[in-house]
């Protein structure tokens, strides 16, 4: 088999299980297995990718859909970069599928929560592949179809009202996005990503005006940054998060939102970059040619504000849900900051852009953790309001455990795989010489310390209160499977430090990525 | 004559769904994002350069390339037609749900009885 052909196996793993767990619906315990065999199988393919991109003497494999030449058909591209993506969604996906099999009610599964769920990891998978910005588009939607299904899952009040905010939302970013993608077609001529990359790199040669491309391209930025959750279009996350059961919850937050901080390396490091503003830009308090000299101060300004707002409502919140909704708003913060500062000083953009990966990685097993370990709490004790907890770790001292570490995963304690996550986003702002990014992770580094302690004396220390249900071990199981993670990601960190320098720079390697596409096809 | 006429449509189309985004009646809401979806469709469709002619005359004969039409975004909007086909109709659904579990579809009165 030719290796190209391993980049759709993520893809046909995902899809395949969703439709096996649909057809038995009926049998709850065959689509048991199916689904968790499925989220097995999906992490096999993703390594087996690895290995042939580790092979490949380029890096990158290219999958041409029914061998259409790139930029007329759609095109896959796995990279270090794509491939990173997967693993963190593999992984992060399996502990969530492993616990919701016993979470999920037997009337919840005969509603296709299943099914559901891997429609949901089709369209991330697809949108950490495709090599098309329409292609995207629609993969963000396949992914949003089914998030939008999950959220409203449990149809009760808050529920559906959380639901509906959340559809409305991403139904004007979907329109607003395809306002986007319509406009950079007309400017540039091509939707094929590697394709706008090259003809970027030469505008006049294409008749391009890079001036309405770098408007249109921060107007795609817009939808990119409330898929992410950063501020200011961070309001539909805390709603949306509590409504939904808590391992969709924890994919949302560990990895839906992912696939955002994706779209923004890949689109603005690998693809938007490549153009030049001849004139410079006349905006006040903006210097300097690239786009990403734009782009650097607006993903600082709202990064900066992503932290303080994530972290000060963390604080304030009753709920533990409510906490961990807010917590993830700054935490995102800290995964765009590097990013900005990456993005002015070419320096360390290479630092800046494997900082955020490791960032997101921790941020995927962390948050994931706790949301699964909050589900639990709920089960345990009928409420997750700071006001009627405590006492957990005498009631359930495992569970306490693999969430104290999920926070302090957060907070960034060595040897945790937090601790290099917080250590690279400060380094590059260090070295960077950036005070202002500097002072804001400082000051979102001790919000994280005050709402997790605050969460740790409330709910965990006290007087114990009454359970009412002890939920089934295998809940447990994946809270703690989570946070052995954490700690083995972070005692273990060379290779993931090396995938991570691996997928920044093939993020940055734009000549590596358009030649391996070869759209040029058309003069 | 006809991009101008359809700027004038798109700027008409995109005003009417945002007014009716900003409505107290979810009914209503979801229609101003319906209308919204369908005229970035417009707006997709006026993106292939509108010259008046036929998209594509035979195989291989295009005849004056300026004045062909692209064939592509409408290819595009038909994709992003059946897209929202699929998001319209679950939003109507998850509006009657709304009703069924609040007994009101008036925005003000759902953040009235809400508590996020």
């Amino acid at each position: 088999m030719e290796p190209a052909h391993l980049v759709v196996a993520p893809l046909l793993t995902a899809l395949v299980t969703a439709i096996l767990t649909l057809a038995t619906r009926s049998y709850l315990n065959v689509q048991r297995t199916l689904s968790a065999l499925g989220g097995i199988g999906y992490l096999v393919g993703v390594s087996v990718l690895y290995q042939a991109i580790q092979a490949d003497a380029d890096g990158v494999i290219v999958y041409q859909l029914s061998d259409w030449a790139a930029p007329f058909g759609i095109t896959l591209v796995a990279d270090a970069l794509a491939v990173f993506m997967l693993a963190l969604a593999g992984l992060v996906s399996l502990a969530a599928l492993a616990y919701s099999v016993r979470f999920i009610s037997d009337y919840g599964q005969r509603v296709s929560y299943h099914p559901l769920y891997h429609l949901m990891m089709v369209g991330v998978t697809g949108s950490f592949l495709t090599g098309d910005i329409f292609n995207l588009f629609v993969w963000f939607e396949v992914m949003l179809m089914s998030s939008y299904v999950l959220v409203a899952f449990y149809s009760g009040k808050e529920h559906t009202r959380a639901a509906l905010t959340y559809v409305v939302l991403n139904l004007l970013g979907s329109a607003v996005m395809l306002l986007a993608i319509g406009g950079l077609y007309a400017t540039t001529g091509t939707l094929n990503m590697a394709d706008m990359a090259r003809r970027l790199a030469d505008p006049t040669a294409f008749g391009i005006d890079p001036a309405p491309v770098l408007g249109l391209s921060a107007l795609l930025f817009t939808v990119f940054a409330l898929k992410a959750g950063i501020a200011p279009f961070q309001f539909w996350v805390p709603p949306a998060y509590r409504a939904a059961p808590a391992p969709v919850a924890a994919m949302l937050a560990g990895v839906v939102k992912k696939v955002g901080v994706y779209a923004i390396i890949r689109l603005y490091f690998t693809i938007f970059a490549a153009a030049t503003l001849p004139a410079g830009l006349s905006l006040p308090g903006l210097s300097g040619t690239s786009f990403l000299d734009f782009f650097g101060p607006v993903f600082f300004i709202m990064a900066a504000a992503s932290i303080l707002l994530g972290g000060f409502g963390a604080v304030g919140r009753k709920t533990l849900d409510g906490m961990l909704a807010y917590s993830s708003i700054g935490q995102v913060g800290f995964i765009l900051l590097p990013l900005a500062v990456a993005a002015t000083v070419p320096e360390v953009r290479v630092l800046g852009i494997a900082a955020a990966l490791i960032y997101s990685l921790n941020h995927g097993f962390a948050k994931a953790l706790l949301f699964l370990a909050s589900g639990i709490v709920e089960r345990m004790t009928g409420t997750l309001e700071f006001a009627n907890l405590g006492g957990l770790t005498e009631r359930a001292p495992v569970l306490s455990g693999g969430f104290f570490l999920g926070a302090l995963a957060l907070i960034g304690i060595p040897p945790l795989s937090g601790f290099f996550g917080k250590l690279l986003v400060f380094d590059t702002a260090a070295r960077a010489g950036a005070d202002a990014a500097l002072a804001v992770a400082l000051v979102g580094a001790i919000l994280t310390i005050a709402y997790f302690s605050r969460a740790w004396n409330r709910g965990f220390w006290g007087e114990p209160v009454e359970i009412l249900d002890r939920p089934s071990t295998a809940l447990t199981v994946a809270v703690v499977a989570l946070a052995l993670g954490v700690v083995v990601l972070g005692i273990g960190f060379d290779p993931v430090m090396d995938a991570a320098n691996a997928a920044a720079n093939a993020a940055l390697d734009r000549t590596g990525y358009v030649e391996a596409v070869a759209p040029e096809v058309v003069a | 004559m006809t991009q101008f006429a359809l700027a004038a449509v798109l700027g008409l189309l995109f005003a009417l769904g945002t007014f009716l985004v900003l409505r107290r009646d979810i009914v209503r809401v979801v229609w101003g994002v319906t209308i919204i979806s369908q005229s970035a469709n417009v707006y997709l469709v006026t993106m292939g350069g509108l010259s008046g002619s036929v998209p594509i005359l035979s195989h291989g004969a295009h005849g004056d390339v300026g004045a062909v039409t692209d064939p592509l975004v409408q290819a595009l909007v038909l994709t992003a037609i059946v897209i929202g086909f699929g998001t319209t109709a679950f939003a109507l659904v998850l509006t009657y749900r709304v009703h069924q579990e609040h007994g009101t579809i008036d925005l003000f009165e759902l953040e009235r009885g809400g508590d996020t």
